[in-house]
């Protein structure tokens, strides 16, 4: 029910989307120059779900997954977590490394470090797009990546959140090197007085 | 076969048919309780996600108090009552509890798979019951799931088969 979501309207999620889309895209050119080619990302949807729907969404509770996760102080607090299923991470671990689709078999250290970079890159662009619009500054924390189930994953988002804030703004977003296309989501969790900024700025977007 | 009733966050299931098996899967810092009455088979599974109810929650509402382990514990214990079970019979066992996060400076402020196992510990001190088995902790996801047949509960993790405990 979009009324019982006090502080988030259907004006402020097209905002975000836009912001979104262009921390995003930002975050692609940054990546492109880090490994050398060029990686797009197609336009991102933004959605903000009841955080219980988040399982239906990804899938298998019980399925092996990769998670990136981290917090953002400063301004305006929060957490991002972005979250794979396990194959699809392999994929993108491909893709960003540049060799063949099921050259990676297995997330090692150096697999970790790429995926956590991408989310640590994606999220910083996407704070720094926001913190332009309101004139905030934040400073997101190192990304912790972990592979484990699914819901062991999404347990440190529900933990943290449970009980105060039960909606969160799910981003999709597909990474593209030329006809490969890896799609990936990403929780953005803005606590209570982050919205309360977001709203009292009136995002100029 | 049946396939297995699956508890989301903040369930509970409770069954006395043979057929079926109480599950949550992937728990992280999330707690997995159950609760089994081995002479009439009244079992119970609660997947809780936070340590306590907060002030102002009906402590007894269906439809919140099994999010929090000390209401879910007390609310599991009486519906399970209602359904004939035995309290002095009835065998607990614990899963999940798990601290998925380990990256500097964040851990200790939002350990909450410690915390869910310690309010677990004092909520059945409190009532009075033993903790028969637990797999609790550490840092990795679990599922667990309970078989009222043979009232088995029994862990799985990422890459291995299930285990009973």
């Amino acid at each position: 029910m979009m009324q019982n979501i006090v502080p988030f309207d259907h004006d402020l999620l097209e905002k975000l989307e836009t912001i979104a889309s262009e921390g995003i895209k930002n975050a692609a050119v940054g990546f492109s120059g880090m490994v050398g080619r060029n990686i797009e990302v197609g336009d991102p949807r933004l959605e903000l779900i009841p955080l219980l729907t988040i399982p239906e969404i990804v899938g298998g509770l019980e399925d092996d997954a990769v998670g990136v996760y981290l917090r953002f102080e400063g301004d305006m607090q929060g957490q991002i977590m972005m979250i794979i299923p396990y194959q699809k991470a392999l994929e993108l671990t491909d893709l960003l490394m540049g060799v063949e689709n099921g050259t990676t078999q297995h997330l090692g250290s150096l697999e970790r470090s790429a995926l956590g970079e991408l989310g640590n890159l994606c999220s910083s662009f996407f704070l720094n797009s926001i913190a332009k619009m309101v004139e905030a500054s934040f400073r997101p924390s190192p990304p912790a990546v972990m592979v484990d189930m699914v819901g062991a994953i999404l347990d440190i988002v529900v933990a943290t959140v449970g009980g105060v804030n039960e909606h969160v703004l799910l981003v999709h977003a597909n990474f593209m090197d030329g006809p490969r296309i890896v799609e990936t989501d990403f929780w953005i969790i803005p606590d209570m007085k982050a919205l309360d900024l977001l709203l009292k700025k009136k995002i100029n977007a | 076969m049946k396939s297995p009733i699956s508890l989301g966050l903040g369930e509970q299931a409770i069954s006395r048919n043979p057929e079926d098996i109480l599950v949550a899967y992937g728990l992280g810092s999330c707690l997995g309780i159950s609760m089994i009455d081995p002479i009439t088979r009244v079992t119970g599974l609660i997947h809780a996600v936070l340590p306590e109810s907060t002030s102002g929650l009906d402590r007894k509402d269906p439809a919140t108090c099994y999010k929090f382990v000390d209401t879910g514990i007390e609310n599991l214990l009486s519906a399970m009552i209602n359904e004939g079970a035995n309290k002095n019979r009835i065998v607990v066992r614990m899963v999940g509890g798990a601290n998925m996060l380990i990256a500097p400076g964040l851990t200790t402020t939002f350990d909450i798979g410690t915390r869910n196992i310690e309010k677990a510990r004092t909520t059945f001190q409190r009532l009075n019951i033993k903790v028969a088995a637990e797999e609790v902790g550490g840092h990795i996801g679990r599922t667990v799931r309970v078989y009222v047949a043979d009232s088995r509960v029994t862990v799985r993790v990422v890459g291995e088969k299930e285990h009973e405990i």
